[in-house]
């Protein structure tokens, strides 16, 4: 069988695309999926950092279009996950040394190889965009509750759209507490504008920071809120659609309870 | 009434359901009778039965020659029914009727845009006519029109209604919050806060732009008939 290739896209920086790329595809892989990274962040590596890798880089993408390698030798084994791969973006070239026609090409190869292929895309919507997505079946896109990423991730799904994928949308960082106090909008108020299929929601997690520098995948943390959130979005595109999208909730702590009843906190 | 010097007296036309005839009262009756005698003559079968209508335009007073021509057609070519034009209603009247049932939105080419589905950022409507959209606007997306804009839900984006100068034009929406809004040449900033549920609509007033609440002052409630736009 032929595998899938998802695009996780966002339009905006700094929501998370590069850990959900490589949770989601470290958590695929743990469900004894052959997978794939691809960062496509051409010029500004950063996958290989996350998981842990870039000491053991050879060949990047940029050789593997261009020729200069086969698929195998740029791909780098997990040491830590069996049958999980990633293939690094070149960091001295820039997003143009790539063609789309040289995407399509290798994104073929990599079908025939693997079960699922995971491309990190870059922020933007110019050229390293326009590359990720030209040989995607899926596209995840990542938002978190900040109206300057909804309006970007707006204008990503309409591009998306415009390429006949049908994006579905993964809400980053989510702080449930502040949704209460009304300082953040909530995954509805997200739902509402950009509406399209949600595949999960993902709580703000601290060990993200710790785990993204150690280079240590967030999926194998089990008390990690967002690495179980990453995971059960991983079960939902292995085929488990119906599993239930769980809500963050804020949990009151006995304190703020109690000092709330005696009144000394609003 | 025009007279030309050779406008023949009496004129036959099929109308409907059976002929039309002219006659021009000023002439004299003889000239008249022989003239209608020729006219049925040549018609031969086809008079029989007919109903025939007798116009003598607006001249007044000539209700012995009308009998006179009715008696003649009925006993000489056997016409069916002979009678006298409609009664024409006065003007104003007439129009009101007119507009109220003649439905004239038949004949009437559609001068609006419609359009589903939701408009998302950086998408870009521009169109010289009216816009209806069935679905929200997103922050970020943009709506220019040369008429009216209505939007069936939230409307978040930017609205440039009566484009380039028109400043008769709308902006109606479901829910009302643009984050800017231009009526012709005027422009307003949307409102800092989120708006309620409130269809709301904007126009211009005294040179600026006023947004009411579409349910308490709905600016079409007092038009006499619905009119094509």
């Amino acid at each position: 069988m032929e595998g899938k290739i998802i695009v996780v896209t966002s339009g905006k920086g700094g929501v998370g695309k590069t850990t959900a790329t490589s949770s989601i595809g470290a958590a695929l892989a743990l469900e004894g999926n052959r997978v794939a990274i691809v960062d496509m962040d051409i010029g500004l590596r950063n996958l290989d950092v996350v998981m842990g890798l870039e000491n053991r880089i050879v060949f990047n993408i940029v050789d593997v279009v261009q020729g200069r390698c086969k698929v195998e030798q740029a791909a780098i084994r997990d040491r830590r996950i069996e049958n999980l791969f990633l293939i690094p973006a070149s960091q001295s070239d820039n997003k143009d040394v790539l063609t789309t026609a040289g995407v399509e090409r290798v994104a073929k190869q990599l079908r025939s190889k693997f079960d699922f292929i995971i491309m990190d895309s870059p922020a933007g919507i110019e050229r390293g965009f326009e590359n990720s997505v030209v040989s995607a079946d899926e596209a995840l896109v990542i938002c978190t509750p900040d109206v300057s990423a909804v309006r970007d991730a707006d204008r990503v799904i309409g591009l998306l759209y415009a390429r006949s994928l049908n994006p579905k949308l993964i809400v980053n960082r989510i702080e449930p507490a502040r949704v209460v106090r009304g300082e953040m909008l909530s995954h509805e108020d997200v739902l509402e504008v950009l509406s399209i299929d949600l595949v999960g929601l993902v709580p703000m997690d601290e060990k993200v920071l710790i785990s993204s520098n150690t280079g240590t995948p967030l999926v194998l943390q089990n008390d990690s809120k967002a690495g179980m959130a990453f995971r059960q979005i991983a079960r939902r595109l292995n085929g488990e659609e119906d599993l239930p999208i769980e809500m963050p909730v804020y949990k009151t702590s006995m304190w703020h309870k109690l000092s709330k009843t005696f009144g000394l906190k609003q | 009434m025009i007279h030309f010097e050779n406008a023949a007296p009496v004129k036959i036309k099929g109308v409907g359901g059976g002929l039309w005839i002219s006659l021009d009262p000023s002439r004299p009756e003889d000239v008249l009778i022989t003239e209608v005698d020729k006219i049925f003559t040549k018609l031969k079968h086809l008079a029989v039965n007919a109903n025939v209508v007798i116009d003598m335009g607006d001249a007044r007073g000539h209700d012995d020659l009308f009998a006179l021509v009715k008696s003649r057609l009925i006993e000489k070519f056997e016409v069916g029914r002979v009678t006298s034009p409609p009664k024409k209603q006065s003007a104003p009247t007439q129009r009101i009727r007119q507009r109220d049932l003649s439905r004239g939105w038949d004949q009437h080419r559609s001068d609006v845009l419609m359009l589903r589905g939701r408009v998302r950022s950086g998408q870009k409507i521009d169109t010289k006519k009216h816009v209806v959209i069935f679905g929200d606007v997103n922050p970020g997306a943009e709506i220019l029109a040369g008429g009216d804009i209505i939007v069936l839900g939230r409307l978040a984006g930017k609205v440039h209604a009566g484009s380039p100068a028109d400043e008769t034009a709308i902006v109606f929406a479901l829910a009302f919050d643009p984050t800017s809004i231009k009526i012709g040449t005027i422009t307003a900033a949307g409102s800092e806060e989120r708006s309620h549920a409130t269809p709301e609509f904007a126009c211009v007033k005294k040179g600026s732009i006023l947004v009411q609440d579409y349910m308490t002052t709905n600016p079409f409630r007092k038009m006499p008939w619905p009119e094509p736009v």
